[in-house]
């Protein structure tokens, strides 16, 4: 009778399935040799797997333990909240220095503003304008003839002509030019 | 750190205040300058825009031919499109406005003028006698009036004309409208040459009536773009020849001519220059085109009150005369009229119209449809409260002087 062989390790680490999962099961149920071999093999992938386990924790404690009796172990722990102190007072000093900016643009604007609402200054001149003296100008410039003085150039007091013209009566500017229109119109 | 971040701050505001106030002093100074160069731009658009009437295509719809001519003229393009008809046309009716402006000038006549013009404040009729001896003195007298006016026709001096009728004020009505001879009527009693002026759009602008016999102006009428009658002027009576009825008070009033306001007027040479001036000394003026009217005569004078600056503006139709002085508007205006207009506080009187802005006194006489005048009053620094950014700039103005009282 043969044994397993290299197919108890392949059984062992449950790479075996199917038919030749089944012929090993078979056999190792009729065969002691094979089925105590199976068992050490067991037993030792287990106490493997357990060294494993406590030296990877092992190797994290000794880390630990190093890491606090390095020099500058606890130094090193303490750069993260100093590095966000200084950072918020940078921010800090920006809003600050942001905040003087625009102090001083408003600042400066409100005075302009308040400066520049007088449209002239005290010394400036009051002026009343020669309406004759301008009037007699446009008329000179312009080629027809002057305007009086204000008062007597509006419709409602009309002045009375030398020779009453029809044009001169109280009525609108519209009726009198229409009516003196057809008169002369081609 | 504190201490660090207080030399931070004062670092900041030392740097920031003369910074901004830098900033804008350039800004302001090129807002002047720009407006100068508005100034050399609409003097060149406007140069641009005028020359020979052109002929065109006869046989061109009218419709179509007055559009293109519109595009055209709005375009500042030269206008192609006048048939031959409308050319001949121009060509005869302004020789005929070209002899009224020397009859208007040379030819003795007298009589009673009536002027009624639609202005920003209502209509206004002024009723005038006139006496005018040919090649000199003219006597104007309103009832009114307690002493006639004088204006004396002399040298190159803006000579008076008739009704608008003046060389000056023709040769700009060629190069602005088109004129076309319409044939004869009457006014005043007298047989008349009619012309008629139209717009670049052909819309009616102006209707002359010329004396058959001696081509002076007896009637005018001018319309506005909306076809409304906005002003009406002509003589109810008039008789031309030697005068037979010395106006009273004319032996008197010729020595005074030396006096005469008139006479302390100083025409400038470059009308542009004072404009540029103006605008150097603070004054913000659209240019040398005023509500479409171009700028052609500038003048100034020392009067009581400190200079005036007189900016001459015209079409050959509508003429604006705009009197610039430095100041302020006094407390009381008798006989002017408070009202809005186009949101700015105006004084009005007649067809004069006055207001204060950024240190400027503005007295704007027009013979010109009252749109334009609204127009050209909403053009110039306002009589209200100062908008945001010319508070503000006045205010930086007077800012960087404080910080330097040199610059």
């Amino acid at each position: 009778m043969s044994h397993l062989g290299t197919l108890i390790s392949a059984l062992i680490d449950g790479e075996l399935a199917g038919a030749e999962l089944d012929r090993a099961n078979a056999h190792l149920a009729g065969c002691d040799v094979c089925r105590t071999e199976a068992a050490q093999l067991r037993r030792l992938k287990r106490e493997l797997s357990a060294l494993g386990e406590f030296d990877a924790a092992d190797d994290a404690v000794t880390r630990r333990l190093l890491a606090m009796t390095h020099q500058n172990g606890p130094v090193m722990a303490r750069p993260l909240p100093r590095q966000r102190g200084r950072r918020a007072r940078r921010r800090r000093g920006r809003y600050v220095m942001w905040s003087a900016m625009s102090i001083v643009v408003v600042g400066v604007g409100a005075a302009a503003f308040g400066m520049g609402g007088s449209p002239s200054g005290s010394n400036e001149p009051q002026i009343t304008p020669q309406l004759e003296v301008f009037d007699l100008q446009h008329a000179i410039t312009s080629g027809d003839v002057p305007f009086a003085d204000p008062s007597s150039t509006r419709l409602p007091t009309p002045p009375t002509p030398p020779t009453p013209p029809k044009a001169a009566k109280r009525t609108s500017l519209k009726a009198s030019l229409r009516a003196s229109a057809e008169a002369t119109r081609p | 750190m504190r201490r660090h971040l207080g030399l931070l701050v004062s670092a900041v505001v030392t740097v920031t205040i003369p910074g901004v106030l830098a900033v804008l002093a350039i800004l302001g100074h090129e807002h002047a300058v720009s407006a100068t160069d508005a100034v050399s731009a609409t003097s060149v658009a406007d140069e641009g825009a005028v020359g020979p009437l052109p002929v065109a295509p006869a046989g061109t719809n009218l419709a179509v031919r007055n559009s293109v001519a519109g595009v055209q003229r709005t375009s500042g393009s030269p206008v192609t499109v006048f048939s031959d008809v409308a050319a001949s046309q121009q060509a005869f009716a302004m020789h005929l406005l070209g002899l009224a402006a020397t009859a208007g000038q040379a030819t003795s006549y007298q009589g009673v003028e009536v002027t009624s013009q639609s202005g920003v404040d209502g209509n206004v009729t002024v009723v005038s006698q006139v006496w005018h001896q040919g090649g000199g003195l003219t006597l104007v007298r309103t009832p009114s009036g307690a002493t006639p006016v004088v204006s004396y026709d002399t040298g190159d001096r803006s000579p008076a004309g008739v009704f608008g009728v003046t060389s000056a004020q023709v040769s700009l009505l060629g190069k602005h409208y088109v004129a076309a001879y319409r044939g004869v009527g009457t006014s005043s009693g007298r047989p008349a040459s009619i012309i008629e002026v139209y717009r670049f759009d052909g819309s009616l602008a102006a209707r002359f009536w010329l004396d058959a016999r001696t081509l002076v102006p007896l009637r005018r009428e001018d319309f506005d773009t909306a076809d409304k009658m906005v002003s009406d002027e002509l003589f109810t009576q008039v008789r031309f020849g030697p005068l037979t009825t010395p106006p009273a008070g004319a032996v008197t009033e010729g020595p005074a001519l030396a006096s005469s306001p008139e006479s302390a007027w100083v025409t400038a040479s470059s009308p542009a220059a004072v404009v540029a001036s103006l605008a150097n000394r603070g004054a913000r003026l659209p240019g040398t085109l005023l509500a479409g009217l171009p700028l052609y005569a500038a003048a100034s004078s020392g009067t009581g009150a400190g200079q005036v600056i007189d900016l001459e503006y015209s079409d050959g139709l509508s003429v604006i005369s705009l009197f610039v002085q430095q100041g302020t508007l006094a407390p009381s205006m008798a006989g002017w009229q408070s009202v809005s207009l186009d949101g700015s506080r105006v004084y009005v009187s007649g067809h004069s119209v006055t207001w204060a802005g950024q240190g400027e006194v503005y007295t704007m006489i027009a013979d010109a449809p009252p749109q334009t005048v609204a127009e050209a009053v909403s053009a110039l620094p306002g009589g209200g409260q100062p908008g945001l950014v010319d508070r503000l700039g006045r205010g930086f103005d007077r800012l960087a002087h404080l910080v330097d009282p040199f610059a």
